[in-house]
């Protein structure tokens, strides 16, 4: 019996299995959509865009407002509700979602099968693809009324959710137990955009650096700076593989 | 090729040693059994060599891939301890999903091959929440099996089945074993280690005391072979050198009226010891060698 196991090229069916664990994504992305958890965030998500754009007009009639601001006053309901609480909703959602396989032991069946990293990628591209396809029905429910849909702000967003995500997942990866995980997640997804408002206004030299840290940081002005965040994201992916691969299970 | 080659591999937590300075070769297409107590270093010794845990130190080498490997992953298949399923999927899905993890994705009717295979051909589609304990380690099985891998390893993979069922994985350990795939088990039950495994190594407390074929075991624990003779009466001029020559021939001489049994180190004694009967003139009715069983020797251990 030969066993072939030298290095070849891959054909790019399974390349693209090689570079994004499919398998575990999909049933991530899936597993996501059928907790309640799941149905009463993107049902909030949903009325929040609806309402918002809907009474928009009121809104914009009560507050003096730039043309810029006035031609974004559709997505403000939807924005303000991500940034407050963005990050306990992808917290709620996904805190437990390394830790829990670990506990449950079913990560062993994962660990013997592929890399740990491409269950770290799989993981993450699960979440990612929940929250990008409530985002694109929220923007679309929001189109109904702007009549357009804002790529741009939706891109910022995205951004904001995407290092949201990766420190949630960096946070599953570093506690073992999904008990704390799920405590330290309210308590983080609490403070987070508190904290992180705070850090961009500061004047305290001890922290005002830190800014270059908070998402929010590059949110503060319409420019592509928020491409950053996507950066800063991959840095605490990074540390989640640096912790992961030291795992035992 | 080697299956398995393993060199001074080291596994601590803290200042505790879990498996120590480990050296171990498994030949392909060997039924490898590996026995121990509880608590020995079985299944994290298991877990270095699958990627469950990381070793300290030392090396090993899987199909000869050197170790720990993402390459290696697609040809092995292991049934880990105590890990429970994914209860929420369907036993057929969730072949599917793990057969797609090891990059091998396989058909609905490959799946059913499986479940077949270990003798679940009709719980393809109730959700492994539902199945009881023996039919999770079927399972078990099943998805170690299911992307045909080359090497095995199996952590108790009968212990909780009842006779019918722990049969019915032995003649498929042994149909693993014709189609050419080293398995690599574990397991508490001496007797279906006998049975099954062309080679077993036995483990205490983090090393591997001895290693080798059954036959090579047997004779390393030779010194206890016990010989049981059901001979007529001693005549009484003889009784005295008989027995005082049996007394230095062995160990843990037992006279009864009619039967004499005796430890001996080795086959040729036996011989000499039913010379000596004859010479003294006494019929030999039956005689009885118990060479050491497994458990024997692993108790011994």
């Amino acid at each position: 019996m030969k066993t072939d196991t030298s290095k070849r090229a891959l054909r790019p069916k399974e390349l693209w299995r090689e570079i994004i664990m499919i398998a575990i994504g999909k049933r991530e992305f899936i597993s996501m959509f059928k907790s309640v958890k799941s149905i009463i965030i993107i049902a909030i998500l949903l009325l929040t865009s609806y309402y918002s754009a809907k009474f928009s007009g009121l809104l914009a009639s009560g507050i003096a407002l730039t043309e810029k601001e006035m031609a974004d006053i559709h997505t403000v309901g939807l924005l303000i509700l991500l940034f407050i609480f963005g990050q306990l909703f992808v917290m709620g959602l996904s805190h437990d979602s390394i830790n829990k396989e670990s506990h449950e032991r079913t990560m062993r069946f994962l660990v013997t099968r592929t890399s740990r990293l491409q269950i770290l990628l799989g993981k993450f591209a699960g979440a990612w693809l929940f929250w990008f396809t409530c985002l694109v029905i929220s923007f679309l429910v929001i189109a109904i009324f702007a009549l357009k849909f804002d790529f741009f702000i939706f891109s910022q967003v995205m951004a904001l959710l995407t290092f949201q995500i990766a420190l949630t997942i960096l946070l599953s990866v570093a506690i073992p137990k999904p008990s704390a995980t799920m405590f330290l997640g309210i308590v983080i997804g609490l403070l987070f955009p508190a904290l992180g408002a705070w850090l961009v206004f500061t004047d305290n030299p001890w922290f005002s650096w830190l800014k270059f840290a908070s998402p929010y940081y590059y949110l503060m002005e319409d420019t592509y700076q928020f491409l950053i965040i996507f950066g800063l994201a991959g840095l605490l992916l990074a540390a989640a593989a640096l912790i992961f691969n030291r795992r035992d299970f | 090729m080697k299956a398995i080659e393993t060199k001074l591999l080291n596994k601590t937590y803290g200042s505790t040693s879990v498996v120590s300075g480990i050296n171990l070769v498994v030949e392909e297409g060997e039924i490898f059994g590996f026995l121990g107590r509880n608590g020995a270093g079985k299944s994290t010794f298991i877990n270095m060599l699958t990627g469950i845990t990381r070793p300290t130190s030392g090396s090993f080498t899987i199909l000869g891939v050197e170790g720990p490997d993402e390459r290696m992953k697609k040809h092995i298949g292991v049934m880990p301890d105590y890990s429970t399923l994914f209860n929420s999927m369907n036993a057929m899905k969730h072949l599917k999903f793990l057969s797609s993890l090891s990059g091998k994705p396989v058909s609905t009717a490959e799946c059913r091959q499986v479940l077949n295979q270990v003798g679940l051909e009709n719980a393809g589609n109730k959700k492994v929440g539902k199945f009881s304990f023996g039919m999770k380690k079927k399972l078990g099985i099943a998805q170690a099996i299911i992307h045909d891998p080359n090497l095995i390893f199996l952590d108790e993979p009968t212990s909780g089945l009842d006779a019918e069922s722990a049969l019915h994985i032995h003649k498929l350990i042994g149909s693993l074993k014709e189609r050419g795939k080293t398995v690599f088990m574990t397991s508490h039950n001496l007797d279906e280690v006998e049975k099954i495994c062309t080679t077993i190594a036995i483990m205490k407390d983090g090393g591997i005391v001895k290693s080798g074929t059954m036959d090579e075991l047997r004779s390393y624990y030779r010194s206890a072979i016990t010989v049981e003779l059901k001979h007529g009466p001693v005549p009484a001029g003889e009784s005295h050198n008989l027995y005082t020559w049996l007394e230095t021939a062995g160990s843990e001489l037992r006279k009864e009226t009619g039967s004499t049994s005796i430890t001996v180190g080795s086959e040729k004694r036996i011989a000499e010891i039913i010379r000596a009967f004859t010479r003294c003139q006494v019929d030999i009715f039956r005689v009885e060698v118990n060479e050491p069983s497994l458990e024997e020797m692993f108790l011994a251990e």
